[in-house]
């Protein structure tokens, strides 16, 4: 499975090189050469795009900036200060890849509107980069610069068959680096960003250094093959280059073709670009972008999965359509021109691509299992026989003050949670235990006091340093990332834990986790196939494969039938017995009296009582607060 | 004094960035669409003042009975284009992009790419100005800040103090539980989007009035305009006006105390920073 990727790149790699040397002897046209050129660049262009924008869901419509600081680069260092070209080149993918380090700086430290503040910004750089061209002398001043044509290696007798072979190297370069990506922790950390970045964080994926690593990659190919563009046009002009082309075009091809998988972008590139041919010699140049933003929205609505999702699910049959029509047409003489054969074997394999069915893993029902439980021990009142082996204190939170605007969510609360602790903190709606919760996991820093976990302190760490050190969460209602099976949830986890292995050694102790909770059973389901107790079980694993030593829980049973509420008590059990200190927030005061070996009252804010659970149960000052509600609830 | 001049100018140009951040900010809001296709209404509306008015030789300002209703009829069936796809926020910026560029394009192969401007009998406004005191302000810039002013404060008082405002309010701060409550949300949604797509007309209306048109003008107008949006807050009506006054004043001083080619990075700079420090608006409205 994994080494088909790889034939196809040295299938790629093979015809870049193959075609200039047997051009001669084949007679093949030289106007197929630039045509493939151009389906290679705007391969490198959508992948560049793709590897930000698909991978980790951070759209952007800044393309344009990318490729004109590589083109403007390549201008100016080769075509003026006459510089070595390829010199110019990696130059060239340096400066892109340093904007896009430094909008990343800014716009990726944002804690609210992330990725809608990030697109617009993307909106505006281009425009400003040209202005700034165009005012300055030393860059463009409005005139366009002239590039000589490059010295090329004398085994390359023509300037086009020059640029083929240096586009086939970037884009090359652009479809391996997207599909090691997918296949390594650093597509995956982009993937669990794109389904919830704040959960990703919270499991130790360090987001804001892979978001980085993203789109310096994505601003270095860019570069790079805009600057091999600027060679090919030999004149650079403000109008020309930071035009809308750019950003549109590989925004189609990378949602025609598939944003989930390293082809798409290319599968996308060679339909567009046909297409774009096709209208061209056809005389409809001024429908083009009409055309391009129909499918736009067309693609989004009705496929957003884009056509390489239907060609995985029916890979023989699509490539045999295409095989037959482009070939039938060509060769028995229907149509003359070889590129209009591929236009309709492309049109015709793309409505098999969008009939929808066929497959197995995109076609999943929402129909609930209705798997057996697998524990069925009663759980009755008689109290735990797993009180006290108090150990050293793990974590010490001392006066911790959280204000939201006017609102003060915790008015100064202290506690200890010691090594061998279950906790339960309880208290009315608004007490503050899910804000508590949030900031022992490192959501947010408080507004003050101090946090430590074995005696480092964890106040204003982010989410992964705190997962790091050894604190991992569930969330009330399951977050799971959705798409990725139950067993690449937790594997994902492990890849980012605090000793992190690899994808394949990861998926393989994934199943030790989800044995512990009881979802052996379902790994290869995706979330949306499982019912909320096995999300909430899901939560469970994924938080214990981080390898914590203090486990916060909340309100990790809300919403379960009492089968099922048995079942959860009976894997927290395991979980604590597996060595975890764990904090359980949570409503079902029968549950906390059952598990907990010690009981913290939140209410307003502060702390209320603190203690044994029999103990603090009977605290008046508890009952009033919060038991008179529920007295009946307590007492049956 | 001619800081004071191009400060009250840049706020009444800064106006008109208002009325058009207006629609996008309430769409943002209450709707969870960022709609670019709001900047395709506009161009769209400018053209169609430009057309009309030329071949009738009526006002431009008249031409606002046409266009208002027509954009309105836009907004509200994109809309529900939106609603019926159930359409995520994010991916609405897709597609509305789409949009646009389609709009633009076909503004190009109607009126070609070149400046087209109204002529000086049909467009009165283009020669008028006012003079206080010693400062001068150009009629079409004064019409645009009265427009602006005008439309501002009717939504504000519409979100403020009626029912349908109120409800508007509550789904934009929790959808399931306003539904829960009987609000219909398609309705108010559809109505909404047709009031942003009518205040699209009245800004569409106010470029011809005020100089000249080219199809490219929508991405001229985004950064400043999102960015005005993002400063009042989004959703915030009046935010927007406060934050279009002062971003339009900024950049006017800062034209007149350095050049005016370095006018549109200083703006942006400073938007950045409050992007930063601010990300959720100047003018945090109480209980948010």
């Amino acid at each position: 499975m994994r080494h088909k990727g790889w034939l196809a790149l040295v299938g790629i790699a093979v015809a870049v090189v193959a075609l200039p040397a047997i051009r001669h002897s084949t007679d093949f046209p030289m106007f197929y050469l630039i045509f493939l050129s151009g389906i290679l660049f705007w391969t490198a262009q959508s992948t560049s795009w793709n590897i930000l924008s698909g991978y980790s869901g951070y759209f952007s419509f800044g393309q344009g900036a990318f490729f004109g600081v590589g083109v403007y680069t390549m201008a100016v260092l080769f075509g003026r200060q006459g510089i070595n070209w390829w010199v110019a080149a990696l130059a060239a993918g340096l400066a892109a890849m340093l904007l896009g380090l430094a909008i990343g700086t800014i716009a990726f430290r944002l804690r609210s509107l992330r990725g809608e503040i990030f697109a617009l910004l993307t909106l505006a750089i281009p425009f400003i980069l040209a202005s700034l061209a165009r005012l300055s002398k030393a860059i463009d001043g409005g005139q366009g610069i002239v590039i000589p044509v490059p010295e090329a290696p004398s085994f390359l007798s023509q300037f086009q068959e020059f640029v083929f072979v240096v586009s086939g190297v970037v884009a090359l370069f652009a479809l391996t680096v997207a599909y090691v990506m997918q296949h390594t922790r650093y597509g995956w950390a982009l993937f669990a960003i794109r389904d919830d970045e704040d959960v990703a964080e919270g499991l130790g994926v360090p987001t804001f250094f892979h978001k980085m690593i993203a789109i310096g990659v994505t601003g270095l190919i860019a570069g790079i093959s805009g600057a091999v563009a600027a060679l090919q046009l030999g004149f650079v002009s403000v109008e020309g280059t930071f035009n809308l082309d750019v950003p549109l075009f590989v925004i189609v091809m990378s949602v025609l073709g598939g944003r989930g998988h390293w082809a798409g972008p290319m599968v996308g590139a060679v339909y567009v670009y046909t297409l774009q041919n096709r209208l061209a010699s056809g005389g409809f140049e001024g429908w083009s972008l009409i055309v391009l933003g129909a499918l736009l929205v067309l693609v989004m609505l009705l496929a957003p999965e884009g056509l390489m999702a239907g060609f995985r699910r029916r890979p023989w049959l699509s490539a045999g359509i295409f095989i037959v029509i482009f070939l039938g047409l060509w060769l028995l003489g229907i149509t003359s021109d070889p590129v209009t054969a591929l236009a309709l074997a492309l049109g015709v394999t793309a409505v098999i691509a969008f009939i929808p069915g066929g497959g197995d893993r995109s076609t999943s029902s929402l129909v609930d299992s209705g798997e057996p439980q697998e524990h069925h021990a009663p759980v009755g009142d008689e109290p735990t026989d797993e009180r006290a082996e108090v150990g050293r204190p793990l974590l010490v939170a001392e006066n911790v003050v959280m204000t939201f605007g006017g609102v003060r969510a915790l008015r100064g609360v202290s506690m200890r949670i010691h090594e061998g602790e279950l906790v339960g903190l309880v208290g009315p709606n608004g007490s503050g235990k899910t804000t508590l919760v949030n900031l022992i996991s490192g959501a947010f820093p408080p507004t003050s006091g101090s946090i430590s976990l074995d005696g480092t302190g964890i106040v204003g760490a982010r989410p992964h340093r705190v997962a790091h050190l050894g604190i991992a969460r569930t969330y009330q209602i399951p977050r799971p990332f959705t798409s990725l099976t139950v067993r690449d949830n937790v594997a994902m986890a492990i890849m980012f834990g605090r000793e992190p292995l690899g994808l394949d050694a990861s998926r393989r102790a994934a199943s030790e986790y989800l044995d512990l909770v009881g979802m052996g059973g379902r790994a290869d389901a995706f979330p949306g196939e499982i019912n909320l107790h096995q999300r909430q079980l899901l939560e469970m694993a994924r938080a214990i494969a981080t390898r914590p030593s203090l486990l916060l829980l909340d309100e990790a049973l809300a919403g379960l039938n009492p089968v099922e509420i048995d079942n959860a008590v009976d894997v927290v059990r395991r979980i604590r017995a597996s060595g975890v200190s764990i904090v359980l927030v949570e409503h079902l005061l029968r549950v906390v009296n059952q598990l907990a070996t010690r009981i913290v009252v939140l209410d307003q804010g502060l702390e209320l009582a603190e203690g044994e659970p029999a103990v603090v149960m009977r605290d008046p000052a508890v009952v009033k607060a919060y038991l008179g509600r529920q007295a009946d609830a307590a007492g049956d | 004094m001619i800081e004071l001049q191009a400060a009250v100018s840049g706020a009444l140009n800064g106006s008109l960035y208002a009325l058009m951040a207006l629609g996008l900010s309430l769409a943002w809001g209450f709707l969870k669409v960022i709609n670019l296709a709001h900047f395709a209404m506009i161009l769209l509306a400018g053209y169609l003042t430009f057309e009309l008015a030329t071949s009738t030789g009526l006002s431009p300002i008249a031409t606002i009975v046409v266009t208002a209703p027509l954009m309105f009829l836009v907004g509200a069936l994109i809309q529900l284009g939106y609603e019926r796809f159930d359409v995520s926020e994010l991916n609405s910026l897709l597609i509305s992009y789409g949009l646009l560029i389609i709009t633009v394009q076909v503004v190009t192969n109607i009126w070609t790419a070149d400046f087209q401007r109204l002529p000086s009998e049909i467009n009165p406004f283009s020669a008028e100005s006012l003079a206080v005191g010693s400062l001068r302000f150009p009629m079409p810039t004064l019409l645009a800040a009265g427009f602006a002013v005008v439309l501002v404060v009717a939504a504000a008082l519409v979100l403020g103090r009626t029912y349908a405002g109120r409800a508007l309010q509550a789904f934009g701060q929790d959808r399931e539980i306003a539904s829960a409550f009987g609000i219909d949300h398609r309705l108010l949604g559809v109505l909404l989007a047709g009031a942003a797509g009518a205040s699209a007309a009245v800004a569409g209306m106010l470029f011809p009035i005020g100089g000249t048109l080219t199809p490219d003008l929508p991405f001229e107008w985004i950064g400043l305009v999102f960015a005005i949006v993002i400063l009042g807050g989004i959703g915030n009506v009046t935010g927007t006006l406060y934050a279009g006054l002062l971003v339009g004043a900024t950049s006017g001083l800062v034209a007149v105390i350095w050049t005016p080619s370095t006018s549109p990075f200083v703006v942006f700079s400073l938007v950045v920073l409050a992007l930063v420090f601010r990300p959720k608006g100047l003018f945090p409205q109480k209980g948010g």
